[in-house]
């Protein structure tokens, strides 16, 4: 009594015949170890199901005989087989919807109806875009995030916690060098943990909140769908914005979320750029907190990485062969965002990046302690530091970039530090600022970027980047000097 | 969409899969975990599936408002009476033929796995153009439930769905539920439970069922 | 025939005949409720195409939209 489809003839003419071969064929059928009924695997090869089709690969001589079938069937029909199975299916569900489905009352034009149509009006919804990016991007996780919280939670570090570590550590610790492993300047609990509660995790923290809320009230396809034509541009497609945001967040998320991108091009490029161009929560909201006393150095940055972002896209997207995928993408209904679901997933997340950079911190501080006490951690830091010069910064900046090596938001905050000490000019400070976001991707994001795209690929992105960046460094220097720009 | 979570937090779920195939050969072993049977959430991109995941098992997985949230397969137990069934998420799917890398993860699994169950999840707004994977979940001998989630948006907007007409129609069991609001999720256990003891018997018989 | 990019915004058309050459484009779009004998709503042009069938909306882009025809 379970309803059948019934297909034109010609189709149900090859599904039986299809069957009843399957069923000639007993054990040797290769697609026997599926366990979908008979007709069903018919109606898939009919279609020609890719996963099927390869395994019939196994028996060409069952491959040839559905060939067969399916010219057949093909013939007696005006148009594409899959298109007619497809349609059939459609009609019955038509049919049956007007069956069982009854409308008592007339929609009514809901808010959350003119808030999508204010969302995708070109007049007002670039607008709104510009809104949200400036409250809940600048104002929130900058100003909030960035700047109150990291500078309570990093005034608590420094008021309370690292001298009561320095005093405990000089106390037990009889040894110099084992007292700097755990505290002092490079110490694990005075610079290395005090890196990630203090300065990242405040940025990661408030931006996943951000994120979370767009997420779930279903902005995000509306943005996807108005900046469409600008990714186009850059031979990405309205589909890429969604990890392009979330590498706001953290890069590493979204170079694995670049698996939604439908085509190999896309995937690459997206890949390229979020290590090349798109600064992570940590990095750019650490950056915003140093520049906030001087917004014409922020917008200089800010726009020198938009720029770099766009003309580099649409660079590669010159170089790769093929064209931008097609974009199409379902629009769910704006939703107002369910408090405990975005709690959870910001809580989720922001456990999951603490945990990832944790040990890494930690075992930055041990190398840099190890370095030390080897002599090996100057000996780098004077091979840095002609770079450093090179592009206008003071000596005591190399160590920065070498943090930087280890993680982006790692370097980020020891630029903090520098300045907290009060070292930097206006100037120095947008340069390290760039050639830091520039700056090779952090060891997670390596990691995923070898596994999703491979090896190879990744090798030949790093030995693109890591010269572009000081290159940019060095560009931006000279021509501030040539025209004599001070910020 | 966040893969990191099934890597990072749920170890157990995400090494499940590589032993899972190994032993769907060897049901005892399997049934430690997921004792009385197993079933599927399937259904299009965005219509609850992983809300309704959470809401049988406890177990957390990624929701979010916008089609592909979920790439991978997510697994859980839900507990029915005394009953101790494994209910698994999957990425959303429009139809049995995959055109993205998270749609053949769900197909796959339906190839794949034996199932007791098959949960089509359904927005109850747009019933008209899900039903077509409905036919195909039927056709395919799969034992299917329609679960038609959504309904107070679809009470919103003034629609009123016939479930007794679609049971009939159909040949299977229909619950009205919003995952999301918790409504509907008893009754929907209810009719996991029957299709289960229903079929204990003539498990089989599925297959014979497209014709 | 028309093509999508030439019909009234807010009229109620219906899709008479999808012309994209690519199936999986062609899928998806069936996926969504845009098939052959549905009736659908172009609701806005730009940035990009947006169209209403039934309680689904969908975004599309120029050169898909070029490929949809309605009567
Ligand atoms: N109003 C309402 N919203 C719901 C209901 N069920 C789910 N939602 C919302 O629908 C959206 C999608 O839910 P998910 O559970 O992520 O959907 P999914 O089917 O897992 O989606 P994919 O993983 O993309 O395939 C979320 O914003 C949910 O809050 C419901 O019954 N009523
Ligand atoms: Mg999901």
């Amino acid at each position: 009594m379970t309803r059948q489809i019934i297909y034109p003839e010609p189709i149900e003419q090859a599904i039986s015949a299809i069957e009843s071969w399957l069923e000639s064929l007993g054990k040797s059928n290769v697609l026997g170890q599926y366990s979908l009924s008979r007709r069903s695997l018919a109606l898939l090869l009919l279609q020609k199901d890719p996963t099927l089709w390869q395994t019939l690969e196994q028996a060409p001589q069952q491959q040839q005989e559905i060939e067969i079938l399916l010219t057949v069937a093909q013939n007696q029909l005006q148009y594409p087989l899959d298109l007619a199975i497809a349609e059939t299916r459609q009609k019955q569900a038509r049919d049956l919807e007007a069956l069982t489905i009854q409308t008592t009352k007339p929609a009514a034009n809901s808010f959350p109806e003119t808030l999508h149509r204010l969302s995708v009006n070109p007049l007002t919804g670039f607008p709104i875009l510009i809104v949200i990016l400036y409250f809940g991007v600048y104002k929130f996780v900058g100003e909030f995030g960035a700047g109150e919280l990291v500078d309570r939670i990093e005034g608590f570090f420094e008021g309370q916690i690292n001298p009561v570590v320095n005093q405990i550590v000089a106390q037990i610790l009889p040894w110099q060098p084992l007292q700097d492993l755990i505290g002092n300047d490079y110490g694990i609990i005075t610079l290395g943990i005090r890196y990630a509660t203090a300065i990242v995790l405040p940025v990661v923290a408030t931006y996943f909140l951000m994120f979370s809320l767009l997420e779930d009230s279903g902005y995000l396809p509306r943005m996807s769908l108005m900046l469409d034509r600008l990714f186009k541009s850059i031979g990405l497609s309205g589909r890429a914005v969604i990890p392009m945001v979330l590498g706001l967040g953290c890069d590493t998320m979204a170079t694995m979320v670049t698996r939604t991108l439908e085509t190999k091009r896309e995937r690459l490029i997206a890949t390229f750029l979020l290590s090349l161009a798109v600064p992570c929560a940590a990095q750019w909201g650490v950056i915003l907190g140093l520049l906030a006393q001087k917004p014409a150095a922020l917008v200089v940055w800010g726009g020198l990485i938009m720029a770099i972002f766009l003309v580099m896209g649409y660079l590669s997207a010159k170089l790769f062969p093929g064209t931008s995928g097609a974009f199409y993408l379902e629009i769910p209904p704006l939703r107002l965002p369910k408090l405990q679901n975005i709690l959870t997933k910001t809580w989720i997340r922001m456990k999951w990046y603490f945990w990832e950079i944790l040990p890494l911190f930690i075992w930055a501080s041990v190398l840099i302690w190890l370095g030390k006490l080897t002599g090996l951690f100057d000996l780098i830091i004077r091979g840095i530091e002609p770079f450093a010069v090179a592009i206008g910064m003071p000596a005591e900046t190399a160590p920065v970039f070498l943090y930087g090596f280890f993680r982006r938001d790692y370097g980020a905050a020891g630029l903090f530090d520098i300045q907290q000490q009060g070292g930097l000019t206006g100037n120095q400070l947008v340069i390290a600022a760039v050639v830091l976001t520039l700056f090779l991707p952090c060891i997670a994001q390596l990691q995923i970027m070898i596994k999703e795209r491979g090896l190879k690929t990744t090798l030949a992105m790093i030995a693109f980047i890591v010269p572009f960046a000081f290159l940019v460094g060095y560009c931006v220097n000279l021509s501030f000097n040539l025209l004599g720009v001070s910020l | 969409m966040d893969c990191h979570q099934c890597q990072k937090h749920c170890h157990s779920v995400k090494n499940k899969p590589s032993w899972w195939k190994r032993l769907t050969k060897k049901p005892p072993s399997r049934q430690m975990l997921a004792r009385d049977g197993n079933i599927a959430l399937v259904g299009t991109p965005n219509v609850g599936k992983s809300v309704l995941f959470n809401r049988l098992t406890g177990v957390y997985v990624n929701v979010s408002n916008y089609p592909g949230t979920t790439v991978e397969v997510s697994r859980g137990i839900t507990k029915i009476k005394d009953r101790q069934i494994g209910v698994i998420d999957t990425p959303g799917m429009y139809s049995l033929v995959p055109i993205s890398e998270e749609e053949k993860v769900a197909r796959d699994l339906l190839l794949q796995e034996s199932l007791d169950v098959v949960i089509h999840v359904v927005d109850g707004k747009n019933i008209g153009r899900m039903l077509p994977l409905t036919f195909q979940l039927i056709e395919a001998g799969l034992p299917v439930v329609l679960a038609v989630n959504m309904m107070d948006e679809a009470e919103n907007l003034g629609l009123k769905i016939e479930s007794n007409a679609l049971t009939m129609e159909l040949g299977i069991p229909v619950v009205l539920m919003s995952a999301a609001l918790n409504r509907g999720i008893r009754e929907l256990k209810q009719a996991i439970l029957q299709s289960l003891s229903s079929q204990s018997k003539p498990a089989l018989a599925n297959l014979e069922v497209g014709k | 025939m028309n093509a999508l990019s030439k019909v009234k915004i807010g009229q109620v058309q219906t899709v008479a005949k999808l012309g994209t050459q690519e199936t999986t484009v062609r899928r998806k779009l069936m996926a969504m409720g845009i098939t052959p004998g549905s009736s659908l709503i172009v609701e806005q042009r730009f940035p990009s195409y947006i169209v209403k069938v039934g309680y689904t909306r969908a975004a599309l882009d120029r050169e898909i939209a070029a490929t949809i025809f309605v009567n």
